[in-house]
């Protein structure tokens, strides 16, 4: 059986810049597996501008962004295949995958990262009432006919789901010469970026319908028409029925982690993220799994990606050279009023250098609030925020003093400002 | 001319078209649409059942126990994935109870064996069905309860049939039947001549024998709606009936072979373009009553949600028989336990009724065997490294969900009765089927069918005519 320092199960953004952190700063047996004919994931997709302001201070498009780091995976010669799916990941980190050339194969790790990105949320997995035709399907499937096969879905389009990807397709199919009705939300705010609802909504006069949802799909062979209808409490109110004539219905509500080979491994997940359980050193609690990326929560911007994906990369290098402290007796963070996840789930503060940092996601809009950092009743950190949306990934930074009075737990919580 | 007819490519067209293939008989099944095993047998809770719940003395009840004797044999020869996990009707209350008991009574009348059935208290359930809800307080056992695969049942049947000689048209509708000295059966493309017709139409029994004569039924649908939990969750160990009451059969538990697990069905009279049509009531309902008899369902981990139509007729129970015109043949109204039923119902088809009007002379050259069928998961590396050396496509994953790799795929497709759309190809070799629902493998199938097939891209089809999913070219591209 082949040995390896590190095993890297996906090659998008996050297994490149981990890939590449760890070989920054130890000579490692590194190999990445990518099930795709190429490296990249989900930005190779995404040829809109928009990626890269945080780490290269410049806009690029998805391809231009992946591009740097590969470049840079082959200048330092660090191994990967392609078209290798990994199908069995082993709690003593042996991992099996498969390509055409060598057929079914495992090999050995000391450390495993799991970089395996996310998938969409299906049309089955939300119940759509109504019949089945064709023409009905995600965002990022549509995306990928258009931008990397170079084929058209539909001509008449409507969106159900305000994410980001549902979006950025109702811009992409407009420039393709598509009528897009419109974009349908069952929250009360859109699941998008604020910059995305601008500039590919409303600088194309796309009306989006906040608390509406789709209650009807028609059609034998193809969708012929899609019935929308205003919800109150996720209820639809009989009445406000819209109907409009379409042959394609994109839907973009909502990213699941791809943890299919995390679970069957026995690891820990957080049912709010649908990520792994992780450590300050996005240690799993499988000794020597580490997750980053959309595999661990949906990231917006590829920048944090890439940012926890090195952070990550340094954590497999201490844990390579032993120097990171085995221990049970960690610091949870608990999510608390108006808070939905926190990542990492849990702190051993003797594993971090000099500060921590926190992702989080708010459950609803917010205006002029304080996010507050408290150890039971103490008070550790607050930060003022002007506006938080669930769609807008916070950051919070603490620095290890900030550990120091702390017992047992760690909770964050939205508060009014007195 | 044909010596048979068969109307309905569903599970009863297909097995007796099997059993026919036995005979030196020229055989076609003509169905409406684009693929076979398309209504009822599409849309079921897959359960072989024991036999302990239809009515003593009824059709429904002979031919669901001699069915239910006959699958393991079925499934052997055919390939069709069988699992013998068991089923278990649950009591939460004292009446249903009782209802229980009466239904272990039934089971007897209708011939189940002694070791066939039992009644459990809560502490023997629990220890087979850990997950069981506070409410159970009894169960009837019974461990000759079986899951199939209907739809890949259907096909394989047809697919066996086929290699034995029998012709499948599709998309012929049949619009028109008329006798002389043989039936003339016109379709919206064709006209068939033939000795013998077999009506096995689901839903539209009644219809279909009104085009030669006054049928004396009627045939109605009663929709059934589903959803499907991922495989990676075990809900239940075996099926898992509620007593039935006075509201019908109540929501099932059943576990599929492949690792998912059914909840449902409602119980609806619609109309026959609403059958397969899902409803949010519908789906309201499952999640609310499913969780009588088990705790803890992992509704975030729902793929899918599904309807059909069972045909029920007006007599209750089903129909098989010569109709009041020679050579005309009703097997109607099947509906639950009809995927049981199916192949003792085609040995009585056949047997009974056609050979006492043609006679039957066994063919030398048939085979009961269909060639096996590849299925990744269901291998170990060892095995899998065999199929690689000897093609390399089996070591090509398309469908990450379901690990479906390139060589079952084109399989699928090159085969008798094989897969021509998307829809075709998820059904009989499982991409597209897992949690993404064929988000990332779905374009790598279009062009997988548009090369065996030799069609354009744009020409491949969802699931029929008119369901084509690439449209044009982008700006770019020529
Ligand atoms: C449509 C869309 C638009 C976006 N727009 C922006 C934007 O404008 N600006 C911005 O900053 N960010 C944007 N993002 C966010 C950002 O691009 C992503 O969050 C980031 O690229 C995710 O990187 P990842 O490596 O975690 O996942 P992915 O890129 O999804 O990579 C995962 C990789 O793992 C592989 N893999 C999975 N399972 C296996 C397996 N079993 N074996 C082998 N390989 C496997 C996959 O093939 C894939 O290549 C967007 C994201 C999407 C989806
Ligand atoms: C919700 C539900 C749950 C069920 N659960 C179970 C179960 O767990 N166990 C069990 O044993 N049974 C079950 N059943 C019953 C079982 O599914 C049916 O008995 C069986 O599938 C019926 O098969 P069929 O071939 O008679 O009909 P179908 O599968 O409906 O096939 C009829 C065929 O006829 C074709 N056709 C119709 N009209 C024409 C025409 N004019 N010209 C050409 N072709 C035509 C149709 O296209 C179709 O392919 C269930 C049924 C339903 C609906």
């Amino acid at each position: 059986m082949k040995m390896y320092d590190v095993i890297i199960i996906g090659g998008g953004s996050a297994g490149l810049a981990a890939a590449l952190e760890i070989n920054k700063f130890r000579k490692s047996k590194i190999l990445l597996l990518e099930r795709d004919a190429e490296l990249g994931g989900i930005l190779l997709q995404c040829i809109h501008n928009g990626f890269g302001l945080k780490v290269f201070k410049e806009e690029l498009t998805g391809p231009e962004y992946a591009e740097r780091f590969i470049d840079e995976l082959h200048e330092k010669g660090i191994e990967y295949k392609l078209n290798s799916m990994v199908i069995k990941l082993h709690p003593d980190k042996r991992v099996e995958y498969a390509n055409i050339e060598e057929g079914f194969v495992t090999i050995q790790a000391k450390a495993v990262i799991l970089t395996m990105g996310c998938y969409e949320r299906s049309a089955g997995a939300i119940g759509l009432p109504g019949n089945r035709p064709s023409g009905v399907m995600t965002a990022g499937a549509a995306q990928k006919y258009l931008n990397i096969d170079g084929y058209l879905v539909g001509k008449n389009v409507f969106i159900l789901g305000s994410g980001d990807i549902g979006l950025i397709m109702a811009r992409r199919m407009i420039l393709e010469g598509a009528n897009v009705l419109g974009v349908a939300e069952i929250l009360p705010f859109s699941g998008g970026l604020k910059r995305n609802i601008v500039q590919c909504l409303d600088d194309y006069d796309i009306p989006l319908y906040l608390s509406h949802t789709v209650t009807e799909i028609k059609g034998e062979s193809k969708i012929s028409s899609v019935v929308i209808s205003k919800v109150k409490d996720f209820v639809p109110i009989p009445g406000t029925e819209i109907e409009f004539e379409v042959d394609a219905l994109l839907l973009s509500v909502g990213l699941i982690p791809e943890n299919g080979l995390s679970e069957a491994c026995g690891i820990d997940m957080d049912s709010r993220t649908k990520g792994p359980i992780v450590n300050e050193s996005y240690q799993t609690n499988i000794d020597g799994i580490f997750a980053c990326g959309n595999v661990l929560h949906v990231h917006d911007l590829v920048d944090f990606v890439t940012e926890e994906s090195r952070r990550a990369g340094q954590a497999v290098v201490k844990y390579l050279e032993n120097q990171l402290e085995k221990s049970d007796n960690h610091i949870e963070m608990i999510s608390k009023d108006g808070v939905s996840y926190i990542v990492p789930q849990q702190v051993n503060v003797n594993n971090i250098n000099d500060k921590l940092e926190l992702f989080l996601r708010v459950q609803k809009e917010y205006r002029d609030v304080n996010l507050v950092v408290r150890s039971n009743d103490t008070i550790i950190k607050t930060i003022r925020k002007k506006h938080m949306a669930p769609a807008e990934m916070e950051q919070i930074k603490l620095k290890v003093e900030d550990f120091d009075s702390v017992i047992g737990s760690i909770s964050i919580s939205v508060e009014e400002r007195q | 001319m044909y010596d048979v007819i068969i109307i309905g490519a569903g599970i009863s067209g297909a097995t007796i078209a099997r059993e026919l293939s036995r005979y030196d008989l020229k055989t076609i099944i003509l169905d409406k649409e684009y693929d076979v095993a398309t209504e009822a047998t599409m849309a079921n809770s897959a359960i072989i059942h024991s036999g302990h719940d239809p009515l003593p003395g009824t059709l429904k009840a002979k031919f669901n126990i001699l069915g239910n004797r006959m699958y393991k044999q079925m499934s052997t020869e055919l390939d069709i994935p069988f699992m013998e996990c068991g089923g278990m009707v649950l009591a939460t209350n004292k009446e249903e109870h009782i209802l229980i008991e009466e239904l272990y009574a039934r089971g007897i009348e209708n011939g189940l064996q002694s070791h066939e059935l039992q009644m459990l208290n809560r502490e023997d359930i629990l220890l087979l069905e850990p997950n069981l809800s506070d409410h159970v307080i009894s169960g009837l056992n019974l461990p000759t309860t079986a899951v199939t695969f209907p739809w890949e049942a259907a096909i394989a049947n047809i697919e066996n049939a086929m290699d034995n000689g029998v012709e499948l048209a599709l998309e012929n509708k049949v619009v028109k039947i008329e006798k002389n000295d043989y039936f003339t059966v016109t379709t919206n493309k064709d006209v068939y001549k033939g000795r013998i017709v077999i009506n096995a139409t689901g839903i539209f029994g009644s219809d279909v024998a009104n085009l030669i004569s006054k049928a004396t039924f009627e045939t109605k649908a009663r929709r059934g709606e589903y959803y499907v939990l991922d495989k990676d969750v075990r809900v239940a160990n075996r099926v898992l009936y509620p007593a039935p009451s006075e509201k019908g059969k109540g929501v099932i538990i059943t576990p599929q072979y492949h690792g998912n697990t059914l909840l449902g069905p409602t119980s609806e009279f619609v109309d026959f373009e609403d059958v397969s049509k899902t409803t949010a009531s519908g789906l309201e309902y499952i999640k609310t009553n499913s969780q009588k008899l088990v705790k803890n369902i992992p509704f975030h981990k729902i793929v899918r949600s599904f309807a059909g139509g069972r045909a029920t007729s007006s007599n209750g129970d089903f129909i098989i028989e010569e109709s009041d015109v020679k050579g005309f043949i009703n097997v109607c109204g099947i509906e639950s336990p009809g995927l049981t039923a199916a192949p003792a119902i085609a040995v009585y088809v056949v047997g009974e009724i056609v050979g006492n009007i043609l006679k039957l002379i066994k063919k030398e050259d048939f085979s009961p065997l269909r060639k096996p069928v590849v299925r990744t998961f269901e291998l170990s590396n060892d095995e899998l490294n065999e199929l690689f050396k000897e093609d390399k496509r089996y070591s090509k994953m398309i469908c990450r969900c379901e690990k479906v790799t390139e060589g079952e795929i084109v399989d699928s497709i090159n085969r008798n009765c094989g897969a021509r759309s998307i829809v075709g190809v998820k059904n009989r070799s499982r991409a597209g089927s897992g949690r993404c629902q064929g988000g990332f493998c779905q374009s790598e199938v279009i062009n997988i069918l548009a090369r065996e097939l030799n069609i354009d891209k744009q020409q491949v089809v969802y699931s029929k005519t008119g369901s084509e999913i690439l449209i044009g070219k982008t700006k770019g591209e020529k």
